[in-house]
């Protein structure tokens, strides 16, 4: 390999990736609440005891689970005007799409979480005469958070690089500056190298704090 | 507004030679990328600290990076690297292979955690060979093991599969593509693709509740 190795072109640019930078994260940020505190919702629409509050709840998961994340972006930035008639702004249409999508995966992360809720618990609300949503919100949601958190934290990473995917429809993030970036010098080595590192400077932290979570409980299990 | 699902039709052959590519590459990929995940998953657990060192940040990286930008460079880079043209079919199973082998070793480890300890001093006990051990002990029960992970991981990658289209592939997100952009009724062909897309891989996502239950009981535990 005899290639010229040559980043310097990329100092000019570094407002630009840093835009790209900031539209990324605030995708990954808004998707992600929306999709802890939707997730939770849906979960509990998802275990309901009225099949008619379950069913559309379960085929919404199913089906935003089973279709490619890059589709049901491209189906958004598409159709959705069309079918309402009214301009959104990118961002948010992206925020929309990418959050939907996490909310699937949340809620079946929830899940898990709220089964192993202690049926104890749950008698014992009853027990203190408990509202249902004090039930919810205070002995069932802490505990479901707490089960759930690693996999929340893992699919909100994904969440993260799944908003690459938005610069397919010209949201101008991180992933669609790095490629004009690329074509404008003809220098995708070094773009892609940067962009690539950037995407995974962001994720490594969160993964290893995962990590540092799981082996907590663990730990927590065993004792 | 009005919306025509019969215009769908004529285009069935079409869709479906899409669906049949990206069933093609997702197969494929799966196969070599979960052998390469295994030996991958091996590596990682070698006593060797610069092997265990080096794997880990090839699983980390490219568990940590969007596939888009990894198809990208795989696309752009390696021909400018190694200075050799790439169709991009072939870039494309490389980059979906570098990816399964990293979600895959994770799947692998977890189930090689998964066999006992005793399971490896009885192999001591009967002094047989690593390569012994590893092909009739550890392979067939970490495989076993990992179907129903496995399973998910192709499903994602299936899905994930999608974006090779970015770089030009003909697969059905491709083809669904360009037909709604040429007729100009993205509702009715992109929620035709997603339904496609759904019908292949809901059954396969039961599928792994169906082997769990039934597969494992009998064979694994």
């Amino acid at each position: 390999m005899n290639y010229q190795f040559d980043f310097r072109f990329l100092e000019g640019s570094f407002g630009a990736l840093l835009d790209g930078l900031r539209v990324t994260i605030e995708l990954a940020v808004a998707s992600n609440l929306m999709g802890l505190v939707l997730g939770f919702a849906l979960c509990l629409l998802a275990m309901s005891r009225w099949t008619i509050v379950r069913w559309p709840a379960q085929l919404f998961i199913e089906f935003f689970r089973c279709t490619p994340a890059l589709l049901q972006i491209v189906w958004f930035f598409y159709c959705v005007p069309m079918m309402v008639d009214v301009f959104i702004d990118p961002i948010l249409m992206g925020v929309l799409a990418l959050g939907l999508n996490l909310t699937a995966f949340n809620a079946e992360a929830y899940r898990a979480g709220v089964q192993a809720v202690p049926k104890e618990h749950l008698d014992a609300c009853v027990a203190l005469g408990l509202k249902p949503w004090q039930r919810t919100m205070y002995v069932v949601l802490p505990q479901a958070l707490r089960t759930a958190m690693p996999v929340l934290m893992t699919n909100g990473i994904g969440s993260l690089q799944q908003s690459a995917l938005v610069a397919i429809v010209a949201v101008a993030d991180l992933m669609y500056v790095g490629k004009s970036l690329a074509t404008e010098a003809y220098r995708p080595l070094e773009t892609y190298t940067v962009v690539a590192l950037i995407y995974f400077a962001l994720s490594l932290p969160i993964a290893k704090l995962v990590h540092v979570i799981e082996r907590r409980q663990d730990l927590a299990v065993k004792r | 507004m009005q919306l025509d699902f019969s215009a769908v039709f004529p285009y069935w052959l079409v869709l479906l030679k899409g669906l049949a590519l990206t069933i093609a590459f997702t197969g494929s990929c799966a196969v070599i990328g979960s052998l390469a995940g295994f030996v991958l998953s091996l590596l990682r657990m070698s006593p060797s600290r610069w092997m265990k060192a080096a794997t880990t940040l090839y699983v980390e990286f490219f568990r940590g990076t969007p596939l888009l930008i990894q198809l990208f460079w795989v696309f752009f880079c390696f021909p400018v690297v190694f200075h050799l043209p790439l169709p991009p079919y072939v870039s494309v199973v490389i980059s979906l292979t570098l990816y399964m082998a990293a979600i895959t070793s994770e799947t692998f480890r977890g189930t090689l955690k998964s066999i006992s300890a005793e399971q490896h001093d009885a192999c001591i006990a009967l002094s047989l060979s690593p390569q012994a051990k590893i092909l009739y002990v550890i392979f067939p029960q970490a495989l076993l093991r990992a179907i129903p992970p496995l399973l998910s991981n192709v499903v994602s990658l299936f899905k994930e599969s999608a974006l090779i289209s970015s770089v030009g592939v003909a697969d059905l997100m491709f083809v669904g593509q360009n037909i709604s952009n040429s007729t100009a009724k993205p509702v009715e062909f992109l929620t035709t693709v997603a339904i496609i897309y759904f019908l292949v891989a809901f059954p396969l996502t039961r599928l792994v509740g169906v082997v769990e239950m039934r597969l494992l009981r009998r064979y694994a535990y």
